[in-house]
Order: structure tokens, then sequence, then C-alpha cells
């Protein structure tokens, strides 16, 4: 809109900021004549060229003896040299006040020469700071908070005695299960009304032969190495952890494999297994046979063949293509039906 | 997230949180409360995050509140989201995988969050020292300092399960910030048992922090 006729509008803005100007010195001006103890030193005004000039080299020649005084100083009068330096930085404080002050009157050669006195007096007092009381050296440290610190360790300390505590309360609390064996036949009856409520752990097997009979609750497997596991039906979930050249026959609600090497599993699941840090790992129905395992299954939610022992999810592999980390066990490797009816448990667990 | 865009027009509108010189921070903290405040009353919303290690049972837990089958369910890869009608409000519950794989995304759901549910398996004994250093990494999280704590010492059916006491003794919630709400109750995601007395404390406590027991 102002493209058609610019000119006048930007003269007259420009008018208006001159005219604003010019009322702001007018007011300064005002101040100064009537507040003559505001405190500046500059405040009486000369408007003269020549009495600004003499002025300011009054000024400046007490700022140059105060500065030859400071440099003539004993290095070891320190501790009261911090409040001259604040004073003769309020003096050139003073006197850059000075010149803004008359700037307005003054010739523009005056002013930055003025003004560069000024930044050298400025660089100077900064040297001669710098010299007599040295600046810190500035880094970041490691200061521990005083505070937190002990609470820290405390907290600690508490983990630790906890970490203890916990170990001892396994040892009591220890879950059913078979530990720390190497080439031994494992076998486990579950009946319903007792051990059938509750889990059921294999941890560090070497070489075994296990066999769970009947339902229980929740399977832990960790550790396990070159073993054969056959389970029954678990209603709950299945957790494996750690294991490797091993085959596992189960049957649950839900199964997690982590961290299985060259192993097989022939399953019957009604959710998605699911593996996690697995290579070499291979997929095949379920089929375990004993006397009145049909009757546990169907009893346990099993009784149907949900095909899921293929649809496994490689959390390892979020994408559409084939994880590399398993695939399904070819039909001509497979086993075929085991049965277990002969397995009778001959040693007391744990 | 959603209110953060809402922000700029309620100061301008709200003046009555601002009686006080503007120069307070402690009024315009005040103000900003009482406008969160307030838009969250009009949708009397919460946000809930479900965490926990992977076969706690978190899944099992929200689709058994819901009212929902809990016969087939698969490990969760990503996260589920409800929102269920709770007494009269509407909680969004997020439920979000807990394996291993996936637990460095729980921070994307912090954000907003007015209640956590943590999800311990009682019955997993060797785990708890991982369960624990895992709760005592995300309650040093800041966007959740202000968040109700709910401990489900979950699957109690299964026999020989700890106890809440004991969870509590292991996870040693007892050491917290003293200034964090918190309660552990022991259930069964499998029976249901306990599972309303523990979202009905959650609920409780964060209506009491932002809804000021309306």
């Amino acid at each position: 809109m102002e493209g058609s006729n610019p000119n006048p509008v930007a003269s007259d803005a420009l008018e208006k900021k001159h005219a604003l100007m010019l009322e702001r010195l007018e007011n300064l001006r005002q101040a100064r004549k009537t507040g003559s103890g505001s405190g500046s030193e500059a405040a009486p005004s000369f408007e003269s060229v020549a009495s600004f000039l003499s002025r300011f080299s009054d000024a400046k020649r007490s700022i140059d003896a105060e500065f030859s005084r400071l440099r003539a100083l004993d290095p070891s009068a320190k501790p009261d040299v911090k409040p001259q330096l604040e004073a003769l930085s309020a003096m050139i404080a003073d006197l850059e006040r000075l010149v803004a002050e008359n700037s307005y009157f003054l010739p523009s050669y005056d002013v930055r020469s003025s003004l560069k006195s000024i930044s050298d007096l400025k660089e100077s007092l900064d040297a001669l700071s710098a010299e007599l009381v040295p600046r810190k050296k500035f880094s970041f440290k490691n200061k521990p908070l005083k505070k937190p610190q002990p609470v820290v360790s405390k907290e600690k300390e508490e983990f630790r005695v906890l970490d203890d505590e916990k170990s001892d309360l396994g040892g009591v609390r220890e879950s059913p299960g078979f530990r720390n064996k190497k080439g031994d036949v494992l076998v486990k009856q579950f009946r319903v009304s007792g051990e059938g409520k509750g889990d059921f752990s294999l941890i560090d097997l070497d070489s075994c032969e296990v066999y769970l009979k009947g339902r229980f609750r929740a399977l832990f497997v960790h550790r396990i190495k070159n073993c054969r596991i056959f389970v029954g039906p678990v209603l709950g979930s299945v957790l494996i952890e750690d294991v490797e050249g091993c085959l596992f026959m189960l049957a649950s609600h839900q199964i997690r494999i982590h961290q299985a090497k060259m192993t097989d599993f022939y399953l019957r699941v009604r959710s998605r297994p699911i593996i996690e840090d697995c290579s070499v790992v291979r997929f095949a129905p379920y089929q375990l046979a004993y006397e009145g395992i049909e009757k546990e299954l169907q009893e346990s939610g099993l009784g149907e063949e949900t095909e899921n022992w293929a649809n496994v999810d490689d959390f390892r592999w979020l994408r559409a293509v084939q994880s590399p980390n398993w695939c399904v066990l070819p039909q001509e490797e497979r086993i075929g039906v085991v049965d277990i009816s002969d397995k009778r448990e001959q040693c007391q667990d744990n | 997230m959603q209110y953060k865009f809402f922000l700029p027009f309620f100061l301008g509108a709200s003046e009555k949180g601002f009686r006080d010189p503007p120069c307070s921070s402690i009024t315009i903290a005040m103000g900003l409360l009482s406008i969160i405040r307030k838009i969250k009353k009009k949708e009397k919303e919460m946000r809930i995050l479900m965490v926990g290690l992977d076969n706690s049972g978190k899944t099992t837990i929200v689709l058994k509140i819901n009212g929902e089958d809990t016969s087939v369910i698969s490990p969760t890869l990503g996260f589920n989201i409800r929102t269920i009608r709770y007494q009269k409000y509407s909680l969004n519950i997020w439920d979000v995988g807990g394996q291993k794989t996936i637990r460095s995304y729980w921070r994307n759901y912090f954000e907003q969050t007015d209640g956590l549910v943590w999800v311990v398996d009682s019955s997993d004994v060797r785990r708890l020292a991982d369960c624990r250093m895992e709760l005592h990494n995300l309650l040093k999280e800041e966007r959740l300092s202000g968040a109700s704590l709910l401990v489900f010492a979950n699957k109690q059916d299964i026999q020989g399960a700890l106890k809440p006491e004991e969870i509590v003794k292991i996870l040693n919630l007892d050491a917290m910030d003293k200034t964090r709400h918190w309660k552990i109750v022991g259930c069964s995601a499998y029976t249901g048992e306990g599972l309303l007395e523990g979202f009905d404390w959650l609920v409780q406590d964060i209506a009491s922090r932002i809804y000021m027991l309306d």
C-alpha cells in the first residue's frame, strides 16, 4: 500500500523520530539544569567543544594518575587493591557518560577520539586488574555435593545388604525345582491338589533328561545345556533364559524364550511365542504322550492345536521378512510322538 | 502432551490466577497449576502407565479390569492403549511391553503420566533383583516425579508366590523418596483378586492431587 508513494510516508516517520529525539534531548538538558545534584559529575552543561575537551582531559589525567599510583603499589597490599580498582572503573564509567551526554553537539571526530581513549583506558584497567588480582582459573571441578554423597553411599549399602538378604530369602524361599544336576534323569509328577498350584524351576542343568508330568502353574528355566526337557500342560507362562543345545517340548498359555542357542522347541501355545536374543532356534508342534495328558491339556485350555508354534515373534527382528534367528523344524528332522508314560518319579526334587 | 498446546491460550484468558504481582514466580506456577487442573477437570481424564518386567502380567491386568477375555494374550510387542471408564473418571491406560529389547522405549510414554502401575511377578524370585533395578531407574525419571505409584504384587494365586510385604523389602520400597505417593497391593490378574482395590487407591490418590477431592 505504500508502494505508490513511499517517500512522504518515510519522511513523515523520519520527522516524527527526529522530533522525538529532540524532545528527549530537551528533557535531558532540563534535567541537567534543574537536577544538578543528580550525582553525575558531568551534570553541568557547557555545550562548548572547548570546555568539554578540557573537562575530558582533566578527568583522563586524574585517571591516568590513579593508574600509575596503582601500578606502583606493593603487591603485598593486594587485599585492599580491589576497592581501588573498582573506584577507578567507576571513574572511567563517569568519563564515558560525560562523552555520551555531550555527544549531541560534539564534532564526530572528537566523539570518536574520546571514545577511543575510553576504550584504551578500559583495556589498561583490565590488564592492571589481571596483574594485581589474578583471576582464579575457571574449571569444572568434580566437587561432590556434601549432603547427597553419604545418602547415596548409604543407599548402595542398603542395596548390598538387601542383595544378601535376598539370597538368604531365596534360600529359604527357593521355589520347587531341579537345580545343579549333571547327566541325570529327572522326573516330577504334579498333583493338582498339591504342587500343581505352584511354579517350578529348572536351573543350572547339564546333559540331563527332564520329565515333568501333570499340570502346574508356571515354569522358569535358566542356564540349561544339552538337555532334553518334556513338560505337561503349564496353565500360566513359561520363561526360558540362557539355554544351549537343548530340546524342549512344552504346552503353555504363554512362552518367552531369551538367549537360546541351537535349541529345538516343540510347542503348543495359546498365544504367540516370543524369542529375544536367540540364534539357531527351531520350532515344531507339541507331540507328547502319557496317560491322561489329553484330559490335562483340555482342562488347561490347551486341548486344541492353535498352530501358534509357528507364529514366533522375534523382538530382535521387528521386520516383515522372516527373522534369520529362527525357523520351522523340517518334518524329517522332528522326533515324532514322545511317550513318557514309563517315566516314574524316583528321586526327591531339589 | 496435548495440554501443552492449550496453555498459551489459557494464559491470556484467565486473569484470576494472576491477581498478585506478576513478578512472583510462585504465583505463576500456581496459576499454571490451577489452569492444568481446570483443563483436566473438564475431561476428568487420568493417564496411567503400566510398566514392569516381561511376564509380570501387565496386559492381563488391563484386560481383566476392562472385563475382556484374558485366555489368549501374546507377549506385548509394542504397547496397548485402553480407555476405561472408572467411577467418574476416564482412565487412559498405556500398557507398554516389558521385554528387555523394548524397555528403552518406556521413556517415550512418561510425559503427562498421572499414575504409574508397576507390576511384579511375585513368583519370579530369581529376577526380583532385575525388577528392583528397573523400578529404581524408572523412579529417578523427573517426568514421573509427580506420579502416584501403585505396585501390583501379581500372581498371588500361584502357590509359593512372595507376599506383598516381602516384595516391599526386596524392592526396597521404603527407601523411596518420602514425597512419593505409593501403595503395594497383592493381586491376581488370573482371578481378578486385588485389582479393584489397587485401582481404587490409585484413582483416589490421583483425584485428590489433580481434582482436589471434588
